[in-house]
């Protein structure tokens, strides 16, 4: 078990380096190269580590941890073909844990990332609208029944185009340098990350990395079906690669304009999958 | 039974009334769960603000008698959270999530900051005015099919009207204070973040548990 789970790590933060190579050389830079993720986790594991004066310290520890299982238990779910429904939930808590994050050091950018993080929870919605739409043909919402629906009928990407878009748009939300990342931006230092540094830095790197890893697979899993894991791998490299495209090309919005645009993708879906639902049988 | 959240894991009978736990209600369970732990183990933070107009900045503290009420609150709200999160009957949801708007309430009411309890009196509101949804839609469901168990609704057989669902939903949206209030600056200011978690945390999970049972039954 340990084994997939120190692979999903690694290979996220490979991705996130990918990402970032990727906007690098868009707009023209040579760009950091793509292991330094990884480098960057390492590096913060022996770095000097403790805890603000200023800290709920038991929170402010404990909310890391809860975070890595978290993303842990979102990793085993997709891997055993589980209820997409929990993964979901996965990602709405994770909401809870960035916020946690900001406001357990008692610093005002710490602070100020975890109530954007809150007031971004419109990009969870579409999500949700994935799930109802996936539910309303194939009944199930276990990733194994999904799957096998695919088989027999083609993978989702052609059948429900609309309803893949809205799952990228919200991996492009989690997404570091996006236009949606207004939990991390510049003004707020780095936002909710600020007071986390050292090993604690290192273990929101792994969250980071398992998280990427998650829903890409999840991705992968919802809307092209089963391939064979050497493919997936392929295909969530490829899927990276454009949402980097369009963090490279697209600025970072303010908050209200991105959950405005949030709101209406939102608004967008759900008339969508109330016209699935009308025309169904 | 339409399995969702996964098939069942435990069943725990009281008569008629049951809970049960899939692996999508355990989840959010021992989520509740870790939750009430760290609030009962964490200190609060020193909130650092920025005194305007120089370079100073100083630390807010927490007076121990509110810091105890409102931890108090904390663990009745995750509590009342860890039951909603089980419950098989909807009566019994409907009143955990009405439990989840007091102490949500609670949490942020003990705070000696205008600003702060500003917002808990409209919030206070809020929860109590969502109250008539959130029963009115268990009414409606019952008063058409004859029962609120969650399994016996799921098992087939009834038509449970749609509006009764959504009026459940909106109940359960408006008991919950994140929609409202978890990113005003008023609610910010109060200091304490093991419990104003609690209030974004429980929120979330008695609106993932509605969509788990607006979609079974």
């Amino acid at each position: 078990m340990i084994e997939y789970l120190v692979f999903a790590a690694v290979f996220g933060l490979l991705l996130l380096g990918l990402h970032r190579k990727v906007i690098a050389r868009v707009q023209m830079r040579p760009g950091p190269p793509v292991w330094q993720e990884i480098l960057h986790a390492l590096k913060f594991s022996f770095k000097s580590t403790w805890v603000p004066k200023t800290a709920s310290a038991t929170l402010y520890v404990g909310v890391v941890l809860v975070g890595i299982g978290i993303w842990s238990a979102a990793l085993f779910i997709v891997l055993a073909g589980e209820s997409i429904l929990i993964l979901f939930a996965i990602y709405m808590l994770h909401k809870v844990v960035e916020h946690g994050f900001g406001l357990s050091s008692g610093s005002p950018y710490g602070k100020f990332g975890g109530v954007r993080s809150v007031i971004s929870a419109a990009s969870e919605i579409p999500l949700f609208v994935t799930v109802a739409a996936i539910y309303l043909f194939t009944g199930s919402l276990l990733l194994a029944d999904i799957t096998a629906y695919q088989a027999i009928h083609g993978p989702f990407l052609l059948i429900a185009p609309p309803v893949a878009i809205a799952m990228y748009l919200v991996i492009l939300s989690k997404l570091p340098y996006g236009p949606f990342s207004i939990v991390e931006s510049k003004e707020l230092v780095s936002g909710y990350k600020t007071e986390h540094f050292g090993v604690w830095r290192a273990g929101i790197s792994v969250i980071d990395g398992l998280k990427t890893f998650v829903l890409l697979y999840a991705f992968v899993a919802i809307f092209v079906g089963a391939v064979p894991f050497w493919a997936a791998l392929v295909i969530m490299t490829v899927i990276l690669v454009s949402l980097s495209f369009v963090c490279a090309i697209t600025p970072m919005l303010s908050p209200f304009d991105s959950v405005t645009i949030q709101g209406l993708i939102t608004g967008v879906m759900l008339a969508y999958v109330g016209y699935l639902w009308w025309v169904m049988p | 039974m339409s399995e969702i959240g996964g098939s069942d894991l435990f069943v725990l009978e009281f008569g008629d009334i049951l809970h049960y736990y899939t692996p999508y209600t355990t989840t959010l369970f021992v989520l509740a769960l870790i939750f009430t732990g760290l609030a009962i183990l964490s200190r609060p933070e020193g909130q650092v603000d920025i005194a305007f107009g120089g370079d100073a900045y100083y630390a807010k503290e927490t007076a121990v008698s509110e810091m105890r009420f409102r931890r108090f609150m904390t663990i009745a709200c995750g509590l009342a959270t860890m039951g909603a999160m089980g419950s098989g009957d909807i009566f019994n949801f409907t009143l955990f999530a009405s439990l989840v708007g007091i102490t949500n309430v609670g949490i942020v009411a003990a705070v000696k900051s205008r600003h702060v309890l500003d917002a808990a009196y409209e919030y206070g509101i809020v929860a109590m005015v969502a109250t008539l949804p959130l029963f009115g839609g268990a009414a409606l469901i019952l008063a058409t099919t004859g029962t609120l168990s969650i399994p016996a609704l799921a098992a087939g057989g009834f038509a449970v009207p749609p509006i009764g669902k959504a009026l459940l939903a909106l109940g359960v949206i408006g008991e919950g204070m994140a929609p409202f209030y978890a990113a005003k600056a008023e609610m910010f200011r109060a200091p304490g973040a093991p419990y104003v978690i609690m209030c974004s945390l429980s929120s979330l999970l008695i609106f993932l548990r509605v969509v788990e049972i607006a979609i079974t039954i």
